[in-house]
């Protein structure tokens, strides 16, 4: 419970041709932890199977294809048929699927072309001028632009005939602005393009239209009816893609689970050690497991291996596969998400599990709450079978806080029974109440700490670095008694306890043990929050139930509005209940607790062959 | 209606938590933001971001503990 798997150290070796079946029978077994080998005098590191090439080649197809179709990892049942050669098979997929893609890009491309050539012909479209007269003249010059308004048009008439006779002028306006196309004399170029510009006239240029014949409005009508047909084609080259994917989804994840597992084991060797004929494998095995997978090893090579193995000693780095009962199981995910702890540490799992329910639950401690919450979680479980751990943990949290709101008598803010203690009347009472439990947390974390102390350093260094902190307690506890004259001890006792610890603390821990010296207190006082999380919670929910209670009184239409603060006000509340109760239960076991004992920093066991 | 010297504790109690509040949350914002940056390069530093992030908590605890220490005076004087 307390402690880690135990685990043997293994050396296996043998010749390199027996490398096939024992990377096989290994990745088979799912038992052994790989400690890789790094190049020395000794023995370079492995090569990779023959194989590993074209297997990664393959899989980098099957992944780019996976990624094309827009195929989702996910859990499917689907056996590969035996003998299916994945090789030719995604070969022939892939040609399949980029030759669709290339003729969507095709399409693509041409409807991009064709929208911005309708944007031009868009602008021109209530002109009546044959597009054939936008290519350039020696005597003609063009202008096209837009001017703000339609009676600018008529002085720049004036302005222009001043300057020249020949000249046409279209127009077409919108609600904003005026479109003007102008054909002039070439040789007035200057002079035009003068009075323009002093009209306000911004030019617009039409690069894509220099091939087309005829007016704008019938190139506009033709270019509709081509885009449809090509939005037609897009559709169904889109669809095509849709089906190939849907038939080959459950070919091409299990394909790709297959490969990657194939090059797993071809690259395999690149963790061992290995001489131009032979080859050693380093690696922990747990030690339940030690009997069966040195048989099935001799048996796969027919006894041509030589295995060694030990205990682990004391300075070794040992891979760490936390042991724990099956309820205390889920909890481990606090620990992964922190650190393993080392080989011969305690693993504070147990505690936490029995901890971290009773913090949460006091802290959101409300009975219908606790029952959202459970029903919540339950549903989650349900819907996502990965996060079971954390839905396991959060389902027992949500039975613990409902017991505590049959303590504390809420539902939903409203006190339907006569509490034991009150959260929103008795703050003080909850208040010492949370410090006595951050006394006994700290101290049971102390004692843990002492455990580890003493099995990696003796007893006497657990006394220093662990006792003194114990002592410090007593000292400080004594000294505050007797100043408020509960007890008779005069206060040079617990000066004498308090000055104990320092120098025990200093032999202990040094310099650094005494700038700790005040931590003690502030985590202690830290389990305030126990009491404070709550209150905050069961404040917003009074406040919540008298607002909508004012509005139930008015009646009729503030009904609803009554209902609606009601509900949302709730909701909003269980979330933040929720997020602050983990968190800061979390943040109780992580900060005040650990720190107390937990070095971690090991490794975690990942046999080799083990999935995710 | 209430005493004005009932009024000052009260505001006198607000600026307790108010203040502690802030000052943690300018202490956790760069924190925060710090442990984020690490987590992004190296995942299982997860725990110990968190643990760093949450520690100025603590002071917002004090001015609560503060805060509900003036209001008691309120009752009491």
């Amino acid at each position: 419970m307390f402690a880690p798997y135990q685990m043997n150290n293994i050396i296996i070796t043998g010749h390199s041709n027996l490398l096939d079946a024992v990377i096989n029978e290994l990745h088979m077994l799912k038992i052994l932890h790989i400690v890789e080998h790094s190049k020395n005098e000794l023995a370079d590191i492995g090569k990779p199977l023959e194989s590993a090439n074209k297997l990664s080649e393959i899989l980098v197809r099957v992944r780019a294809l996976a990624t094309a179709l827009n195929i989702k990892k996910e859990e499917i049942k689907f056996e590969l048929k035996s003998g299916i050669d994945i090789e030719s098979a995604a070969k022939k997929l892939n040609e399949e699927v980029s030759k669709n893609l290339e003729e969507l890009r095709k399409i693509e491309e041409t409807i991009a072309k064709n929208e911005a050539l309708s944007r031009e012909l868009e602008i021109l479209k209530d002109i009546n001028v044959p597009l054939e007269a936008f290519s350039s003249y020696k005597t003609i010059v063009h202008f096209a632009g837009y001017v703000k308004t339609k009676e600018i048009t008529s002085a720049l008439i004036q302005e222009i005939s001043k300057a020249t006779k020949k000249f046409m002028l279209f127009d077409s306006s919108t609600k904003k602005r005026c479109f003007l196309l102008l054909f002039a004399d070439a040789k007035k170029k200057d002079v035009i393009s003068n009075i323009l510009e002093n009209a306000g006239f911004s030019q617009v240029s039409f690069p894509n239209i220099s091939n087309l014949n005829g007016n704008a409005s019938s190139n506009l009508r033709k270019l509709e009816d081509e885009t449809i047909k090509l939005q037609q084609r897009r559709a169904e080259a889109k669809k095509r893609l849709e089906r190939i994917g849907r038939e080959n989804k459950d070919f091409l994840i299990s394909s790709e689970e297959f490969l990657t597992e194939q090059l797993e084991k071809a690259e395999a060797p690149l963790k061992f050690a290995a001489t131009p004929s032979s080859f050693l494998v380093k690696g922990w095995v747990p030690n339940d497991e030690l009997k069966n997978s040195i048989e099935s090893l001799t048996k796969a090579t027919h006894n041509k291996i030589f295995i060694h193995f030990e205990p682990a000693k004391k300075h070794d780095k040992v891979p760490v596969k936390l042991k724990n009962p099956i309820y205390a199981k889920p909890f481990e995910f606090f620990i992964d998400l922190y650190s393993m702890p080392a080989y011969r540490e305690i693993d504070p799992t147990f505690f936490i599990f029995l901890t971290f329910p009773i913090f949460f639950g006091i802290m959101l401690g409300d009975v219908g709450y606790g029952a959202l919450s459970l029903l919540f979680f339950w549903l989650l479980k349900k819907k996502m079978p990965k996060a079971r751990n954390f839905s396991n943990i959060l389902i027992l949290a949500s039975f613990v806080t409902i017991l505590f709101g049959l303590l504390f008598g809420e539902f939903f803010g409203y006190e339907f029974i006569r509490p034991i203690v009150s959260r929103e009347h008795e703050m003080f009472k909850l208040l010492f109440i949370s410090i006595a439990i951050g006394i006994v947390h700290v101290n049971i974390g102390l004692i843990v700490g002492f455990i580890n102390e003493f099995r990696s350093h003796g007893f006497m260094h657990a006394l220093y670095a662990k006792g003194s902190w114990i002592v410090l307690q007593i000292g400080i506890a004594l000294l505050a008694l007797s100043y408020f004259g509960t007890v008779s001890t005069p206060p040079l006792v617990g000066a004498a306890f308090l000055g104990l610890s320092i120098l025990m603390l200093f032999k202990g821990e040094g310099v650094k043990g005494l700038i700790e010296l005040p931590s003690i207190l502030t985590n202690i006082m830290s389990y305030a929050r126990l009491m404070a999380i709550g209150l905050s919670s069961v404040i917003l929910a009074v406040i919540i139930n008298e607002q909508s209670a004012e509005f139930f009184h008015k009646g009729g239409f503030f009904v609803l509005i009554g209902v609606f603060i009601l509900v949302f006000g709730h909701a909003i509340n269980i979330m933040l209940g929720l997020l602050g109760s983990f968190l800061h239960s979390l943040r109780l076991h992580y900060v005040e607790f650990f720190s107390k004992f937990f070095h971690g920093g090991a490794q975690k066991y990942k046999p080799f062959g083990l999935k995710n | 209606m209430a005493e004005i010297s009932t009024g000052l504790i009260a505001i006198g109690s607000g600026l307790a938590i108010g203040l502690s509040a802030i000052a943690a949350a300018m202490a956790e914002s760069t924190i925060g933001a710090a442990a984020v940056g690490a987590m992004a390069e190296k995942e299982e530093l997860f725990g110990k971001g968190l643990i760093l992030t949450v520690i100025p908590e603590t002071i917002v605890i004090f001015g609560l503990v503060v805060a509900i220490l003036i209001l008691n005076l309120a009752k009491g004087g």
